[in-house]
């Protein structure tokens, strides 16, 4: 234990960009329908920038997270640092509007209010 | 579906539910994972999570269950505060 799983280590990951994902597998692999579903949900938003850590390549991150979050499932979502939460509840938050704005207070600007405008157009 | 037709897993968890959110309005327990008791999905709809969070709510409910998932695979939880 320790090392890659301590909270400091753990503490050091997500603060390193404003959106951070423990998840299994990589967001251009994912290897589990739930972190799946958080990369297509962030991509549907156009986050394409953000640190994503496979947690089946490091089982001490993989404990570290949970411990760190008192969380116990994968993935894990952290907005500036802070635990948001899982696949489920992140899937919640942007059927109800709450990850646009969200995203707006890191200063990312979601793309469907760019698809929104475009829709408005036609 | 019916009563008669759930799981053990389902019945035990909504027993410890019930248990521990004693104002919980409706509660309801799928296993998703064939029967198998790997995975469920939980509902559970409380005056308890009113004002709260969503990651609160939910951490409330792992709380409640945290025996029961170290023997799970994975949950799914959908928490909410009855309509006033």
């Amino acid at each position: 234990g320790g090392g890659s799983g301590s909270r400091e280590a753990v503490e050091r990951l997500v603060r390193e960009h404003p959106v951070v994902v423990f998840m299994k597998g990589s967001p251009a692999q994912p290897l589990c329908g739930f972190s799946n579903a958080v990369v297509q949900i962030l991509r549907l938003h156009g986050v394409e920038d953000y640190r994503a850590h496979d947690v089946l390549q490091d089982p001490d991150l993989r404990q570290g997270i949970k411990d760190y979050s008192n969380w116990p499932t994968i993935p894990q979502v952290y907005l500036n640092g802070e635990f948001v939460g899982g696949c489920d509840i992140l899937l919640q938050m942007h059927q109800n509007g709450d990850l646009v704005e969200e995203l707006k207070k890191l200063g990312i600007r979601s793309a469907l209010l760019d698809a929104e405008k475009d829709q408005e157009k036609k | 579906r019916g009563f008669a037709s759930q799981t053990e897993g389902e019945s035990r968890l909504v027993r410890v539910l019930r248990e521990k959110f004693p104002r919980a309005s409706a509660i309801k327990v799928v296993d998703i994972s064939g029967g198998c008791g790997a995975m469920y999905e939980i509902h559970i709809e409380s005056e308890e999570f009113r004002e709260k969070r969503m990651v609160q709510q939910h951490q409330m409910v792992n709380q409640a269950l945290s025996e029961e998932i170290k023997h799970m695979h994975g949950l799914r939880i959908f928490t909410s505060a009855p309509k006033p």
